[in-house]
């Protein structure tokens, strides 16, 4: 990890460090703020962005290391298996200590190609 | 005279209380009912039939169906028959099968979405009435859309493998229930391929649409808005209560309507959508929009089209 925090933010929300492993990208997430919101305040893009209401399945990522703590997902994207393997929807997952997480998302939809325009 | 218009869309959500908390309170819909099932049903004020969303507690988001109205009771044994002559299984459902709705004709489009036509839906009434009514009513709250739209369905494109539900649903549509294409998307080497069409039977440019994606789901339903200005301040609406937006207010060449895309509490997506487009009429010339600009087809100002418009549906 590139720095180990845990200083509260101006709410005293505690604050951890979330590094995408895919990327390098490192960014400051609130204990109070979903992971793929904190991103993107920060001007992240590693995860993709989709619903962020757990029912679309693009910003799946698997925890490598760290703690999180999730809302309802769709069980159309996190099943038993996803669930064994530590894949969560970074939209309704809220860090509980410093993370690892790599992106699990079948579509890495930012660089999918598109023979026939929508698809 | 067969199909009217869009009845409903029935929508599955992880959360009720927090769907209820967006429906009603950030669009302005009105609870009208409630089944044994736990499913809630709504209405817009502009509306008069009992209701035009159910929503359904679930484990997953997305849509279990959606339905049409059709103008006359022996129009359902007419249509029926159409349907069946095109190759597709129709099963009848007796009255209340659909809550507060008379019986309907059950089948699935050639993409696999569950479709009902139905004649009847219990009378609720329009929030100003009917007698010297006043343009809106003063009590509602957040953006106050006026009635259910249209919806946006995701059918399977894979030209390669030969699968196009785009087009066999344009097909159906149009020689079984009589819809109009009034917009297309062709796509590929020769650009003879359907990505995506809009169709109509009202006088608005869609009441339906279809878009090829990588497997059959629900992009979005659209709520009707008056005007540019209602637009930007359901916007505001949205970022007050922290929805999250999709696409901000803009303009969409195809349907030439003023736009915002978001989310439910759930992940479905929504859209509000202003301005009648244009007349839509069964004799007006198919617009058509090439795979080059198609960008500009979906989002008019920026003309590039964003990833999450095709692949982040329920």
């Amino acid at each position: 990890m590139a720095r180990e925090t845990r200083q509260a933010d101006n709410d005293g929300a505690q604050v951890f460090t979330v590094e995408l492993l895919d990327t390098g990208e490192v960014f400051a997430c609130p204990e109070d703020q979903t992971v793929l919101k904190a991103m993107l305040a920060l001007g992240h893009k590693g995860i993709p962005s989709g619903c962020h209401g757990g029912g679309c399945g693009v910003c799946m990522v698997k925890v490598e290391r760290g703690e999180v703590r999730s809302l309802p997902m769709s069980a159309e994207h996190i099943g038993p298996q996803q669930r064994r393997d530590n894949i969560v929807l970074a939209c309704r997952s809220f860090a509980q200590s410093d993370l690892q997480l790599s992106v699990a998302g079948k579509m890495k939809m930012n660089m999918k190609p598109r023979r026939y325009g929508f698809v | 005279m067969g199909v009217m218009r869009i009845g409903h869309v029935n929508l599955r959500v992880l959360d009720m209380d927090a769907a209820l908390g967006h429906y009603i309170g950030v669009l302005g819909m009105s609870k009208t009912g409630e089944d044994e099932a736990g499913n809630i049903y709504l209405k817009a004020w502009d509306e008069w039939d009992r209701y035009s969303l159910i929503l359904s507690p679930s484990d997953r988001a997305g849509m279990n169906h959606i339905a049409y109205k059709v103008e006359h009771d022996s129009d359902l044994d007419a249509l029926r028959q159409r349907v069946e002559d095109y190759g597709i299984a129709v099963e009848e459902v007796p009255a209340g099968t659909l809550q507060y709705c008379g019986r309907a004709m059950k089948f699935n489009l050639p993409s696999g979405h569950e479709f009902y036509l139905y004649a009847q839906k219990e009378f609720a009434g329009k929030a100003v009435g009917v007698t010297n009514p006043d343009p809106w009513p003063q009590n509602r709250t957040g953006a106050a859309v006026h009635w259910l739209d249209h919806a946006l369905l995701i059918c399977e494109l894979n030209p390669e493998k030969g699968i196009n539900k785009v087009a066999e649903n344009m097909d159906f549509m149009k020689k079984a229930l009589d819809f109009y294409l009034a917009e297309q998307v062709m796509v590929g080497p020769d650009g003879d391929i359907p990505a995506a069409a809009w169709m109509f039977r009202s006088s608005t440019p869609h009441d339906i649409a279809f878009v090829g994606g990588e497997k059959m789901g629900f992009h979005h339903c659209a709520f009707f808005l008056d005007s540019w200005d209602d637009v930007l301040k359901a916007a505001d609406i949205m970022a007050m209560n922290k929805v999250r937006i999709d696409v901000t207010p803009q303009r969409h060449g195809i349907t030439r309507g003023y736009t915002i895309y978001f989310f439910d509490p759930s992940g479905n997506r929504n859209e509000t959508f202003a301005g009648l487009g244009y007349l839509a009429q069964p004799d007006m010339p198919v617009i058509t929009w090439t795979e080059q600009e198609l960008g500009r087809g979906i989002f008019y100002h920026t003309g590039e089209l964003v990833p999450s418009f095709t692949d982040v549906y329920t």
